[in-house]
């Protein structure tokens, strides 16, 4: 027995010397990275595909073709939440230049595990206040990227000859970040239409289309023109709500959030209900970070991805929107990245300066 | 004719009426059939048994390093999985078909967390009063069922089945009213609520290994104890055996239905208060199943329903899943591991299959001796070997 184990022993410490130490970084220049999800994985179609393409772009690979996809970069799926752990802590384990996560759901356990591996760098989007020296904190500005569709949204609306005006938005879950995106869709249309009534619903869920899609038809119904709404999974039911009335030949549209949703409204042959989407690009964060430590000028800090950086935007994929509306829109995009227009992200502060009204459920926690 | 000198009891019938050595088989085969596919899809399986190598030593071939944390993490993943095939093994011992260990799981870990964020910070009485509260509700979600089928003749399986998601969205909706609560956590747990251990952490350079490790232990115990060493159980196999004999000898057959149920409640209950204790410092608002309740069906399965078996098999399951991020790190596909988990699931239906054959072979060895009998010379009947 004890020489069955030498023997194995001496086998494993063999292979251990053979084919240790291998390190993609030291000989293409290129550093490693590793994108952690949750159970999704990258088919998710939102933010972990998003982040992603940003992986795959940085390395020059395409989703179809990652060509080095395991020599430089790969993904761990967590099956379960208990996994989120370990998975950071394997990670971390087999160094990698960079560690990637998404979303709040990885909040708790990045703030566990970051300290005990204090050389290692990470990174994640959408969540500010760790502040850890070794975690960059992407956010972006939603406001900005929402303001933009919300001026669009309205000199649609002239261009159409609308009388009265009425735009709605749509809230998932409410909280200070969807906050954003309602105090800049709102401050966007009053720029347009100083007094251009407003309605706002919150589904208190990311996932149920069919409370969007009943709330749409009843703002659409009551004159309501454009709904914008950010909501995950539940927007979903607004833009069916708009194609179907589209197809019947009303006028009113769906406004699409975080990626281009143009292909998700169409009705018609070139025909999409989609009027424009508010552009939250993920994958330039990811980039960007790549981009960093390959400089070496990676630290613990929350980096803002605004207009500015091209982190939020609009889409102007849709043809019905006009080339005068979307270079009107540019001009307004080219003041808010020279400051010339400053978007306010809370309520609260929006109030007070008399750019939102008072009967709005948006929250400021 | 070639049959006729293999027509004697031999090792293969041996083999085949022992039913740890098909579930040794069947891993086995599972585990081969993985190793093809992953052969086929162009990967090189050897990054699949390093990963589980890594698993099971905390050794890592590829680089060279040993961390016992990888241990501490199988032994955990593994935890919930015997605690659950402990549950589908009571049940089935009683004859009953237990589908509804998920659902039990989530009364267990719904309980666990909110006796983790109301009950005073005493320490050790805290995870001592959340165990048996998760315990008790495990019990009565599983003894519903029970209940069910004993008074009204309901199906077990569709009764579990429909209960599975009334406890997940019961679970998700109480969670929500918790103040501080949002629709992914509740505020967290404080310390004493916790089933770390600093003892079994250090052991594993730092693992999330808790004292869920002993209840999963004790658990086994108590099963092997009850089902082979009480009258209880003794009640309860006899009733899973053969329902109508056991009532004519005089066992109340629907009183121990429930019981089972009851008991089968409590492993999977556990489970999920070791998973929401042991895991996680917060309690979480279910946003889907975790599967442990189903993934355990299998280790009942494998383990042939005992508790020593059970506990083994819910190590290799555990090893699977917790090799799943290895392999990912490796590009092996994820979903191997699945692909090797349900293989065996259908592949231990190969122990039916062995019956049938053993009593074809017996058979066949009955008529070889009766032809026998009359002399060396008799004829060889080739018809009845085709």
């Amino acid at each position: 027995m004890k020489r069955v184990s030498l023997a194995i022993l001496v086998v494993l410490s063999i292979l251990a010397v053979s084919c240790g130490n291998k390190q993609g970084s030291a000989k293409s220049g290129q550093p490693t990275s590793r994108l952690l999800t949750d159970a999704t994985g990258i088919d998710d179609k939102s933010f972990n595909a998003a982040a992603w393409r940003g992986i795959l772009s940085f390395y020059g690979d395409t989703w179809e073709k990652p060509a080095q996809k395991g020599k430089l970069y790969d993904v761990v799926t967590a099956q379960t939440q208990d996994m989120y752990v370990p998975n950071l802590k394997q990670a971390s384990d087999e160094k990698y230049d960079l560690i990637i996560v998404t979303g709040f759901t990885f909040q708790d356990a990045l703030t566990e595990v970051a300290p005990q591996y204090p050389k290692q760098n990470y990174m994640i989007v959408d969540v500010e206040g760790i502040g850890q020296p070794n975690i960059m904190e992407a956010t972006f500005s939603e406001h900005e990227g929402s303001y933009l569709v919300g001026v669009a949204a309205a000199l649609k609306a002239k261009a159409d000859n609308i009388q009265n005006p009425k735009f709605g938005f749509i809230g998932g879950v409410p909280s200070a970040v969807i906050t954003k995106f309602e105090m800049g869709w709102v401050q966007g249309i009053r720029s347009v239409y100083p007094n251009a009534s407003l309605v706002d619903y919150y589904a208190n869920d990311w996932g149920k289309p069919e409370l969007a899609k009943a709330q749409a038809k009843n703002w659409y119904d009551s004159g309501v023109y454009a709904i914008f709404s950010a909501a995950g999974g539940t927007g979903g039911g607004t833009i069916n709500q708009a194609k179907e009335y589209r197809a019947q030949g009303k006028n009113v549209w769906a406004i699409g959030v975080d990626s281009d949703q143009y292909e998700d409204g169409i009705y018609a042959e070139g025909k999409s209900a989609v009027l424009t989407s508010m552009l939250k690009r993920v994958e330039s964060a990811t980039q960007y970070a790549l981009q960093k430590v390959k400089d070496k000028s990676f630290k613990g800090e929350t980096v803002v991805f605004d207009t500015k950086s091209d982190g939020v935007g609009f889409s102007d994929k849709n043809a019905e929107l006009g080339q005068d509306i979307v270079k009107q829109v540019n001009d307004i995009k080219a003041k808010i990245v020279a400051g010339e227009i400053k978007v306010i992200p809370t309520y609260a502060a929006a109030k007070e300066a008399g750019l939102a009204p008072d009967n709005l459920q948006a929250l400021d926690d | 004719m070639k049959a006729d000198s293999s027509a004697k009891p031999g090792r293969i019938d041996t083999i085949l009426a022992n039913d740890k050595a098909v579930s040794l088989i069947v891993v086995l085969l599972g585990l081969f059939l993985g190793t093809i596919l992953v052969a086929l899809v162009g990967k090189n399986p050897a990054g699949m048994y390093s990963a589980m190598l890594q698993t099971l030593t905390g050794f890592d071939i590829d680089r060279g390093t040993w961390n016992s944390r990888y241990i501490g993490e199988w032994l955990t993943a593994s935890i919930p999985l015997i605690l659950c095939g402990l549950s589908f093994g009571f049940a089935s011992r009683t004859g009953l078909f237990n589908i509804g260990a998920e659902g039990q799981y989530i009364a267990g870990l719904t309980a666990a967390q909110f006796v983790a964020l109301y009950f005073p910070p005493i320490p050790v009485l805290h995870w001592v009063v959340a165990l048996l509260a998760a315990a008790l509700a495990g019990a009565f979600w599983g003894g519903l069922v029970g209940w069910l089928k004993a008074k009204f003749e309901v199906s077990e399986v569709v009764s579990t089945i429909l209960l599975n998601y009334i406890a997940f969205f019961l679970s998700r909706w109480a969670s929500m009213q918790i103040p501080g609560a949002n629709t992914y956590k509740t505020p967290n747990f404080p310390q004493t609520a916790t089933l770390s251990s600093p003892f079994l952490e250090s052991l594993t350079n730092g693992s999330r290994l808790n004292l869920g490790l002993w209840v999963a232990i004790i658990c086994c115990v108590i099963y092997w104890f009850i089902i082979e060493k009480t009258k209880l159980g003794f009640e309860l196999r006899a009733t899973g055996l053969n329902k109508d004999a056991a009532r004519c000898s005089g066992i109340k057959v629907t009183s121990r239905i429930t019981i089972s149920m009851i008991f089968a409640g409590m492993f999977a209950g556990l489970a999920g208060a070791v998973v929401a204790l042991g895991s996680f410092g917060y309690g979480r608002v279910l946003g889907g199943l975790d599967n442990y309740g189903f993934n355990g069906i299998a280790a009942a399965l494998v383990g042939n329903n005992t508790a020593g078996g059970t506990f083994v098999a819910g190590l290799l399951f555990g090893m699977l899943a917790s090799a799943q991020p290895l392999m990912q790190s490796r590009q092996i596909p994820k979903e191997i591991t699945w692909i090797i988990s349900g293989l065996v699931v259908v592949l231990i239906s190969l122990r039916a299959g062995a019956r049938l054959f053993l009593d074809w072979r017996a058979k066949k060895i009955a008529r070889a001796s009766e032809d026998a009998l009359p002399g060396e010379n008799a004829q060889p009947r080739e018809d009845r070997n085709g």
